[in-house]
């Protein structure tokens, strides 16, 4: 960034989290507006992104965590329409029975929640081995 | 008889409410305090308070309708309920919890601070969906307390709202959070206890009998939705709760964005207990009270099921007990409902002040019990996943595409805002006069989601390429903010 004044911000602090505004932070009477300078987008010729590390393992960071939860929740949408499309397209299955009650309905109404549960489990693991990953090359 | 114990379970749930707040009110001193219990909620307490909110009458009520009224396709819409959590987990809980956003108007102006505009819209359809989430609490508040109690159906939402009133105002954020986790226990309790006393009468009369063979008979015999509905709703369910303002308020009472993570997962384990009853119950319903569904008003199976199951005493406590969790899910999404409105309201037009927010609670809650007084009920969950629909066309895309897309610009976000709320808004309202007819076209409007949502993202998506200029210039260190771990969680 070439501009000092779009770098400019009311809080001293320097690190990313810090530097933007939230609305109670800290507990000030009065929200401080942080805007960046009302010709901004008039001046910006898009400018050439900035090639700094810290950047490039934010992006890397950002890909990632997209990857993994597009994948899982790519696989949960195909699960759930290929059961509604199966029960469609193929009753049979209705007339498997446990307990009386036919398949679908064990299915739909039990079936689903452990994996469910089991999916969050999985991504919470996987998006914190992501941070720590970020963490130890940001820092190292 | 039967009225004198619901009344004093209604009583009981009220009063507890209450005092709930109350005590709260002694620990919430300042403006932070009040807004959102100074982030120093711990998980187990915020997942309960999250699983309190989010179990609507929709979910108390409307699921066990639902399941009697359309069978197997009804079963979809807890799963909906429920993977609609896991998407938010996957996609928005860490990062807006990062963002320190308090509310969604909030999120834009972070993430665009020039555009007003998105700020004003975003405030505006965060109103609407407010309001179209809290009417049918108040209908399904009507319905019980008549149900119950044979009182008028407009005493129930003037309950709901007197005690919503003086929860939120007395305690702000921290009380509620107090009185939505004691709820969430509430409202488990309120069904499991019923569910085992039915399931003990009705397990021994249909194993020992031919019964049995008719049960698989009986739950194919009720008509399901069309695929395309269904599939309608799956999208609507699983996008739309990434949108709900209520529940993105809680997020920031998380301390850090990995422990808004560890909240996440530990609801998506208490709705899935949850939802395991509803279920149970619908099943027996439609064992028992088959009728309901063709007259349409199914969604008083859960009240009715253990006057038609036992007799008695147990019958009338068991009903009771049934009526004051229904009012706990009532009371506790409306009073969610209410502080994110109010909050929204009260930093748009009074500065975000405590007076501001003290107004604005009576603001929000006035209206809809108006609505709700004049207007009569739609079957419960199927007014909450067309208001789901609503906010998976409009909010959902902003929130997604703003948090993982960095080319998105103010007015791309405000045209797929604009497209979404109309198209969705639009085919929903002309949906709800047209009768239920098998034809294509009446499907696409009486369920958009499926091609409104889509429609919503490629609009923002094409309009934001065509304005690229207009990225903001802090787009990175935006976006560094919502991704990059929070330094404390670390340890």
């Amino acid at each position: 960034m070439q501009n000092p004044e779009a770098e400019h911000h009311s809080q001293p602090d320097s690190s990313p989290v810090n530097n933007l505004p939230g609305r109670f932070a800290q507990q000030r009477p009065q929200r401080v507006r942080v805007q960046a300078p009302q010709d901004a987008s008039l001046s910006v010729t898009r400018q050439p992104p900035e090639h700094t590390a810290e950047e490039f393992y934010v992006r890397q960071l950002i890909r990632s965590q997209l990857r993994l939860a597009c994948a899982v929740a790519a696989g949960l949408l195909a699960l759930l329409v290929g059961i509604c499309s199966l029960l469609v397209f193929w009753p049979v299955v209705s007339d498997i029975e446990l307990f009386h009650i036919p398949l679908p309905w064990w299915v739909l109404g039990v079936g689903m929640y452990p994996l469910i549960i089991v999916a969050g489990m999985l991504y919470t693991k996987a998006a914190a081995r992501n941070e720590r990953r970020y963490r130890s090359i940001s820092r190292g | 008889m039967a009225s004198l114990f619901s009344v004093a379970a209604l009583i009981v749930v009220c009063v507890t409410t209450m005092l709930i707040a109350f005590y709260g009110l002694r620990i919430s001193r300042t403006t932070s305090d009040f807004y959102v219990a100074s982030r120093t909620v711990r998980p187990w307490w915020n997942a309960s308070a999250i699983g309190g909110e989010y179990l609507s009458a929709a979910s108390f009520l409307g699921v066990a309708g639902l399941i009697v009224l359309s069978g197997e396709s009804g079963l979809w819409f807890p799963i909906g309920y429920t993977a609609g959590y896991l998407m938010l987990l996957l996609f928005v809980a860490a990062p807006l919890r990062r963002s320190r956003a308090y509310t969604i108007p909030d999120f834009a102006q972070i993430r665009f601070e020039d555009s007003a505009l998105l700020r004003k819209l975003t405030t505006y359809l965060v109103v609407v969906i407010c309001w179209l989430y809290i009417v049918p609490q108040m209908h399904g508040a009507a319905l019980t307390l008549s149900i119950a109690t044979g009182l008028p159906g407009w005493v129930g939402p003037i309950v709901v709202a007197v005690v919503v009133c003086v929860t939120v105002l007395s305690g702000g954020m921290r009380s509620v959070t107090f009185v939505q986790a004691f709820q969430y226990w509430f409202k488990l309790a309120a069904l499991v206890i019923p569910t085992l006393f039915l399931l003990a009468r009705a397990i021994p009369e249909h194993a020992a009998s031919e019964r049995a063979q008719s049960l698989s008979t009986q739950l194919e015999s009720v008509t399901t939705m069309n695929m395309y509905e269904t599939i309608s709703i799956i999208l609507a369910l699983l996008f739309g709760t990434l949108g709900l303002p209520h529940v993105l308020v809680r997020f920031y009472t998380n301390p850090t964005g990995s422990s808004a993570r560890t909240t996440t997962v530990i609801v998506l384990c208490l709705l899935s207990a949850f939802y395991l009853l509803p279920t149970t119950l619908g099943v027996l319903g439609i064992l028992y009270t088959p009728e309901l569904g063709a007259a349409n008003e199914s969604d008083a199976t859960i009240l009715l099921l253990p006057g038609r199951l036992l007799n008695g005493v147990v019958a009338d406590a068991l009903t009771a007990i049934v009526v004051g969790g229904a009012f706990a899910a009532f009371l506790s999404t409306t009073s969610g409902l209410v502080v994110s409105l109010a909050g929204a309201i009260s930093q748009e037009f009074f500065n975000g002040t405590v007076r501001g927010f003290r107004i604005s609670t009576i603001l929000a809650t006035a209206l809809p019990v108006l609505i709700a007084v004049l207007t009569s009920s739609l079957a419960l969950a199927g007014a909450i996943g067309n208001v789901f629909a609503f906010t998976a066309s409009t909010i959902c895309p902003l929130l997604l595409l703003g948090i993982w897309w960095r080319s998105l610009t103010a007015k791309g976000a405000i045209a797929g805002l604009l497209t979404g709320a109309i198209t969705c808004g639009l085919s929903l309202s002309v949906g709800i006069f047209l009768p239920t007819i098998d034809l294509w076209w009446v499907h696409l409007l009486r369920q958009p989601a499926a091609w409104s949502v889509p429609l919503a993202f490629v609009v923002m998506i094409v309009v934001s390429r065509g304005t690229r200029r207009a990225v903001p210039q802090n787009t990175d260190r935006v976006m560094a903010l919502l991704h990059v771990p929070d330094p404390s969680s670390n340890s």
